[in-house]
């Protein structure tokens, strides 16, 4: 491919006016409308966009809309997005059709890539493969303690509002996505979870349905997963992928699904409306996304009802509540939620799961957001986001 | 011989072979080295970095639609025309009856910022006593203050006057009234606009239907000539997609995107679809031309144009919103030097970089449109040697 994509050392200057996208906001204006905690003031948390991580990808590779982001034990951020389907052929992705349409670029990065520190690429890889079933779009991604990769199949997406879907290729639908998939770093596929095509019931033990979130316990060797399509958590093994345990909303089964849109007024929903996440925290807290209910949930491992939190009451669409991560104190006392509708990523104070603070408002800048879904913390205390539907970018915001 | 002898021959032969092999290889890495940096030579060119604090984020949760013009007027202020309306109801949620969310709201369609970034104007959209495009395209502020903006609709066949206040001042062509390429009343979805402060005459880039350039009085709107490409009357007939294979056409293909006056008066055409810029005298007459990417199909490569802002504008810039670069052109000579950009969504990569404008300063804007939906400014650096692609251009860390 071509040389000198990086600007040589002769033509570097250095950056004289500070980075001043700075994003140190305490809830203000933009929170009117949320019904949240009003913020209690102090409590302001200031994190700052960095506008030139990562680095420019290689190989005129573009991210698509990206649906995962996580954290390693290394401290290397892993990126999944969806690929090709997420592409519009006409207008993006010149190098990739048949014949090309440009000369220059682009072409759609591996669905699965990972960054160092420095925002260079570490690994890249991703793919249909012997063994297993690659998703038809991915969802939520998670790395665990002993490195390996795991990746939901969440698709096919749903289509709110005209991001997603529009370069998919002409053809049948492929078969609905209904597993989870563990790999190693090196992308060597190891297990599978669920077939797809074969979406299992509400109290399937076996089959899941457009899965959209993954975590792994570390302490107890146990695989978590958001299924969205029968709205619950469901409890693997990691290593055998045998099952454990299941719930819905509010520790109760699952039950039938909701099929009214989500309404402010009415009383809070029994059943989970777009489930999107599950995160355990080191004090065994398990956390999960109720995208569209825009409410966080939190139960024991057993799946034993704690708590819950409203990042933003009003907001209807895709609603507010898209991913969680901790920060990574010891004590894990912040809560960061992606709302991709909103186009914020919400501070909770974990103890109370009151709304401190939010950064970030919609746009294309850095610092801005489209359809911000995913979000990860470093061991420094960096957040990075991943932005889904036409955003496809992953940000940087360095804790100050 | 000697079984000893064989085998201090074969170590011989062996040694030879090694030799000769670490030799060739040496050659070929030297050949390719050789070729990388011919391929990426140092030239001497105008050198830009991007600034990424630029624009200062919009007031009133307001979000851009695709960033279809800029321009720069007397005071350095930048003028960007988007399309409110490409906000998907997702995106403009806060718009919605009841509110989707929080975020966000369509910005008005005229923008105009200042140096600092900062938003300074926003008007724009249908009113009484004019048209406004069904698909605004293209603004241009003239030496008299004036905001020229154009329209690529089905309809869309005339071309907007505005105070910088946004009062409507003059409308030339009728919406829904184009009568082809040879009509002396309407336009054919008019890209861009460039007045030409000496004649005070304007250059219609006609455009999305038609395929000529027409000069009209800047004043009256009174047509006054008009030419198709290579300087011959325009014809509608539909020539059929591009082929990089086939002799050049002898008309434009539309759009038509750009018609800029430089100092000398030469016009400089924009031929977007035919990958490339046919120059000619005011009157029409075809001077030369030069060809860009010329392989790509589709929307093209030859997007928009900018002079750079030395007296004799020495370079002209070229935005390709198909191969997401600009290229830095020697004006008179038509040679690519060098080019920068990238593919992305991070500072100072581009998604369908549509239009491109300089400051007195010499500085870059660009504008976005497709998903890319940007304003984004690149800080001259001086002329100075350097490669000749300069990759996305960041400032040093």
């Amino acid at each position: 491919m071509r040389a000198g994509r990086k600007t040589p050392p002769s033509v570097r200057r250095s950056l004289t006016a500070p980075i001043t996208v700075v994003m140190a906001i305490l809830a203000a204006a933009g929170l009117s409308l949320t019904g949240a905690a009003a913020p209690q003031a102090g409590t302001q948390q200031a994190f700052r966009a960095d506008p030139f991580w990562p680095k420019p990808l290689q190989q005129s590779w573009l991210l698509g809309s990206v649906t995962g982001v996580a954290v390693d034990s290394r401290d290397r951020i892993w990126v999944v997005h969806r690929g090709m389907p997420s592409f519009t052929a006409r207008t993006e992705i010149g190098l990739a059709t048949n014949p090309p349409t440009a000369e220059l670029c682009c072409r759609p990065a591996p669905q699965v890539l990972a960054f160092d520190q420095t925002g260079a690429v570490v690994a890249s890889w991703g793919g249909p493969g012997q063994g297993y079933e690659w998703p038809t779009s991915p969802g939520g991604i998670d790395v665990d303690a002993g490195g390996h990769v795991w990746i939901t199949a969440a698709g096919p997406p749903e289509a709110p509002g005209g991001g997603r879907g529009r370069g998919g290729a002409a053809g049948p639908p492929p078969p609905e996505d209904a597993h989870v998939l563990k790999f190693t770093s090196e992308g060597k596929f190891v297990l599978q979870i669920g077939q797809a095509g074969k979406p299992g019931a509400p109290d399937s033990t076996t089959g899941l349905r457009r899965p959209a979130g993954v975590d792994v316990d570390t302490a107890t060797n146990e695989v978590f997963v958001a299924d969205a399509g029968n709205r619950r958590v469901v409890v693997f093994d990691a290593t055998t992928g045998a099952y454990k345990r299941h719930w819905g909303a509010y520790g109760q089964p699952p039950g039938e699904a909701l099929t009214d849109p989500y309404d402010p007024s009415a009383p809070p929903a029994k059943q989970f409306r777009g489930l999107s996440c599950v995160r355990v925290a080191r004090d065994g807290m398990v956390y999960v996304c109720d995208r569209q209910n825009n409410r966080v949930q939190v139960f024991r491992r057993d799946g034993t009802f704690v708590s819950e939190a409203v990042v933003s009451k009003a907001t209807r669409g895709n609603g507010a509540a898209w991913d969680l991560a901790f920060s990574t104190d010891a004590q894990q006392r912040q809560v960061f939620v992606a709302d991709g509708q909103d186009q914020r990523v919400f501070i909770l104070d974990r103890a109370t799961l009151q709304v401190a603070s939010s950064f970030g408002n919609g746009g294309r800048w850095p610092g801005t957001f489209y359809g911000v879904g995913s979000v990860a913390v470093d061991s420094k205390g960096n957040v990075y986001t991943g932005e889904a539907l036409e955003g496809k970018r992953v940000q940087k915001f360095e804790r100050r | 011989m000697t079984s000893n002898t064989r085998k201090q021959n074969l170590w011989i032969g062996a040694i030879f072979a090694a030799g000769l092999i670490v030799l060739i290889a040496a050659e070929r890495a030297f050949e390719r080295a050789a070729e990388a940096a011919q391929a990426n030579g140092m030239v001497e060119a105008p050198r830009f970095e991007v600034d990424p604090t630029f624009p200062k984020p919009l007031p009133n949760n307001w979000l851009m639609g695709m960033a279809i013009g800029v321009g720069i007027d007397a005071e350095d202020h930048i003028w960007v025309v988007h399309r409110p309306d490409t906000l998907s109801a997702n995106e403009a949620a806060a718009d919605q009856t009841p509110p989707v969310g929080t975020c966000c709201s369509k910005a008005p369609p005229v923008l105009q910022f200042d140096q600092q970034g900062n938003l300074i104007g926003s008007w724009g959209g249908p009113a009484s006593g004019y048209e406004w495009p069904e698909s605004n395209h293209g603004i241009f502020v003239d030496h008299k203050g004036i905001v020229w903006i154009g329209g690529n609709g089905a309809k869309d066949a005339h071309v907007l006057k505005f105070t910088q206040d946004g009062k409507f001042i003059a409308q030339y062509g009728q919406l829904g009234k184009s009568g082809g390429s040879n009509d002396t009343q309407n336009f054919g979805r008019v890209a861009k606009i460039f007045v030409d402060p000496r004649a005070n005459e304007a250059y219609l880039a006609d455009g999305y239907g038609n395929k000529r350039v027409a000069v009209i009085d800047a004043d009256t709107g009174a047509f006054k000539r008009y030419w198709g490409a290579y300087g011959n009357k325009p014809d509608d007939t539909n020539i059929g997609p591009y082929d990089p294979n086939a002799p050049p056409a002898q008309q434009f293909r539309t759009p038509v995107h750009c018609s800029e006056l430089s100092v000398d008066n030469l016009v400089y055409v924009c031929d977007r679809p035919n990958n490339r810029i046919q120059v000619f005298t005011r009157e029409g007459k075809f001077v030369k031309e030069t060809f860009i990417a010329k392989r790509t199909l589709g929307d093209g490569a030859v997007w928009d144009i900018a002079f750079s802002r030395d007296p004799a504008q020495r370079y002209l810039y070229l935005a390709d919103g198909k191969n997401q670069r600009v290229y830095i052109l020697q004006r008179d000579t038509l040679e690519i030097l060098s080019t920068f950009g990238d593919g992305g969504r991070q500072p100072g990569q581009f998604f369908a970089v549509h239009s491109i404008a300089t400051d007195s300063r010499g500085n870059i804007f660009t504008t976005e449109t497709y998903e890319g939906r940007r304003l984004q400014k690149f800080v001259f650096k001086g002329v100075a040697r350097g490669p000749r692609d300069q990759g996305v251009v960041w400032p040093r860390r």
